[in-house]
């Protein structure tokens, strides 16, 4: 009896289980969305952060801090940052003192809140940062991090950076933000043509060469380890090679005749134009110099080449061969030629890390006659669709992607000396980094 | 031989019953499929005489031809379908000749008089049009809100409970990223430049823990290749969604997106 009683019972037991199984594996969640419902920006509040105790150092490293998120969000292109003037007075340095409502209705109207507490402790600064959702009284945490580092205000920049890095990478769609990127360029503050470089926001701006001559084009390695830049040499124009494990200039194959921009592919290798056989034509090789090919053979002057930073299958580069500088595409192994601006003066190309677009340098109207405005523009290579991103504003040169693809650095003349800027991909939200001197050629890293 | 003449001779017999007998049952064969065809399918379009806010109260319906709406900007409610109103000509330009005579004299006036009749039967007609606002079948679900949960099976109905699964209302901001993600790969020049508007064209795809999209299918055509083809490959640019919140236990979220292609 008992034993019948106890199968019945075990029996059950394992049918609820089951029961529950295929329950938990049937449960499936949807989502059903779609166009036309307004995409608009997260509107983003970022509170100032609060200290967390009465060390002396505080105000010093929080004014740092806050001031670091609250550029890199605004900087991010995705957000809609609330005015700080909105927010509620009591604002909060622990979940615990968050006001939901008082967040998520107006005047700040936020549908996300960052904030946190910042505290020195024996040298040493510890950060606690949260992003609420407070619009979902339920669940409203979003994210919630602490960082520790030396308590000096260069690791508390690079706090702030990681922390609106990762704000950027939950709302932003999974792409990682740019703010501990690098961009590499050519200075002439020093005297001479150097490669400097700066964080992405134009902060620490220091010299990377010293070579005393004129050195153009640095190009950052897919992995951030080396940098190929083209220098004067006593043999002329040559591919130089910067070691960032080294931090000096190595050796590097001299290859002869004038080799002038290169450009990495994403796996590694390298293209750049070199008219070692007589005209400047497309070369690749790889990472350690060897194995060279020969892409184009034209006697028009291939220069400038630039890999699909997506695929790495396709090169476009600037060619001469029927006139005025123009762009083409190619294949990497220099098939498929294919010509990409009918008109005017077209040059530095540089490919978009989605594969999809390319932006260059564009006289669309160029001759005599002709009041040629050189903008930067943006092409969907598929389609060869284009839209104009700088608009009357003096000279605008050598554009490069941000790695997340939302950001275009370039040269432009517009403040009366070629200076570097930056500005979101649809050509809105225009920023100057550079103030002194000359700064030509922006580079940003690819991560 | 007398067993075959037997049988020839009773065949001979039944012909006339028999011809009878095929050609009612053709004639009512022909029938049921004739009004299963046309009537049911002037009425197919209009399932959804259920309603209200609660979109599942509709019954099922043997087809399984989706209301496509089309995306009426200025209301989101009404659709094409026309089941639910009399196919009428409509009363617009008929309502002109009455707004002229007004401004006339005395004379005119009389002659006017009978019109306030006609107007009033003008009047009975009307309120038709308005049964054609009442929310189809499926369609207040999207139309109530920016998007909506389901968990379960209600897959390929266009049912929506409203609170089934949580992941809309525990991430909301993820569930916002995804739309924004898919708009902005959306190249609407991609749509063949001789349609001026299509029918909504529906996708459904996962999106893995890792936050890739996967099995990405057209689930409801809009007729229009070239759209069907540029939302499928808004999908294919996207690499990531990013990763699913790590407080969510599930390995996927399935999700149904769809695309109103308007060339304004």
């Amino acid at each position: 009896m008992s034993y019948s009683v106890r199968a019945i019972y075990r029996a059950s037991i394992i049918f609820g289980l089951l029961a529950l199984l295929a329950a938990s594996s049937s449960a499936q969640d949807w989502i059903r969305t779609g166009t036309g419902l307004g995409v608009e920006r997260v509107r983003l509040a970022a509170a100032d952060f609060k200290g967390s105790n009465s060390d002396a150092k505080n105000p010093e490293l929080l004014k740092t801090f806050n001031e670091v998120l609250w550029n890199d969000l605004d900087n991010a292109g995705i957000f809609d940052l609330v005015s700080k003037s909105f927010y509620p007075l009591q604002e909060p340095g622990q979940p615990s003192e968050v006001n939901s409502s008082a967040w998520g209705s107006p005047p700040p109207n936020t549908s996300m809140l960052a904030f946190g507490n910042l505290g020195v402790a024996s040298g040493k600064v510890t950060v606690q940062g949260w992003l609420y959702d407070v619009k979902n009284t339920a669940s409203p945490q979003v994210l919630g991090k602490q960082y520790a580092d030396n308590a000096t205000s260069e690791a508390v920049r690079v706090i702030a950076h990681r922390f609106a890095d990762e704000i950027i990478f939950r709302l932003g769609g999974g792409i990682a933000g740019i703010a501990e990127t690098k961009i590499y360029f050519v200075s002439e503050r020093t005297g001479h043509k150097e490669i400097w470089v700066m964080d992405y926001d134009g902060a620490n701006q220091q010299p990377l060469t010293k070579l005393g001559g004129i050195s153009l084009s640095p190009r950052i390695s897919p992995d951030g380890s080396r940098l190929a830049f083209s220098s004067v040499t006593k043999n002329g124009w040559e591919i130089m090679m910067y070691s960032f494990d080294l931090n000096r200039v190595i050796s590097f194959p001299r290859f002869g005749g004038m080799n002038l921009s290169p450009s990495w592919s994403p796996d590694g290798k390298l293209a750049f134009s070199s008219s070692r056989n007589g005209y400047p034509n497309i070369f690749t090789i790889d990472g350690s110099g060897g194995n060279s090919h020969r892409l184009t053979n034209d006697q028009g002057p291939d220069v400038s080449p630039t890999w699909n930073r997506k695929t790495g299958s396709q090169i476009a580069f600037v060619s001469g061969r029927s006139g005025l500088p123009q762009i083409y595409t190619m294949e990497s192994d220099g098939t498929n030629v294919q010509r990409m601006t009918d008109q005017g003066y077209a040059v530095s190309p540089n490919w978009a890390p989605n594969g999809q677009f390319l932006t260059f340098s564009w006289m669309r109207k160029y001759g005599p006659g002709e009041p040629g405005s050189n903008d930067l523009y943006l092409m969907d290579i598929a389609s060869k669709q284009w839209v104009q991103l700088t608009h009357d504003s003096g000279r605008n040169d050598f554009p490069c992607w941000s790695p997340d693809g939302r950001h275009i650095v370039f040269q432009s003349h517009r403040s009366g000396s070629d200076e570097i800027w930056t500005m979101l991909a649809d050509g809105t939200n225009v920023k100057q980094l550079t103030f002194k001197g000359s700064n030509t050629q922006p580079n940003w890293s690819w991560k | 031989m007398a067993a075959i003449s037997n049988i020839y001779s009773e065949h001979a017999g039944l012909g006339r019953p028999f011809a009878w007998s095929i050609g009612l049952h053709i004639a009512f064969t022909a029938f049921v499929i004739l009004y299963a065809t046309y009537i049911q399918g002037f009425r197919g379009e209009g399932w959804g005489s259920g309603g209200g806010g609660e979109a599942m109260g509709a019954t099922l319906v043997s087809s399984v031809p989706l209301p496509a709406t089309t995306a009426e900007k200025t209301n989101v409610v009404a659709t094409e379908s026309k089941g639910l109103a009399k196919s009428e000509p409509e009363p617009v330009p008929e309502v002109e000749p009455e707004a002229i005579p007004i401004p006339d004299k005395d004379v005119k006036t009389k002659k006017v008089k009978p019109a306030p009749v006609k107007t009033a039967t003008q009047r009975k007609a009307l309120p038709e049009p308005e049964e054609t606002n009442k929310i189809p079948y499926g369609q207040g679900g999207p139309v109530s809100g920016p998007y909506s949960m389901t968990a379960g099976n209600t897959k390929g109905g266009f049912g929506f409970t409203g609170s089934g699964g949580d992941f809309g209302s525990r991430f909301s901001w993820y569930v916002q990223g995804v739309q924004r993600k898919v708009t902005e790969n959306w190249l609407k020049y991609e749509v063949d430049p001789g349609i001026a508007q299509a029918k909504r064209v529906y996708l459904t795809f996962d999106i893995a823990r890792d936050g890739h999209p996967m099995n990405v299918s057209v689930e409801q055509s809009s007729g229009v290749p070239s759209l069907d083809q540029s939302a499928a490959r808004a999908l294919q640019r996207i690499d990531t969604f990013g990763p699913l919140p790590p407080d969510y236990s599930g390995s996927k979220v399935s999700v149904e997106f769809w695309f109103d292609y308007n060339k304004k």
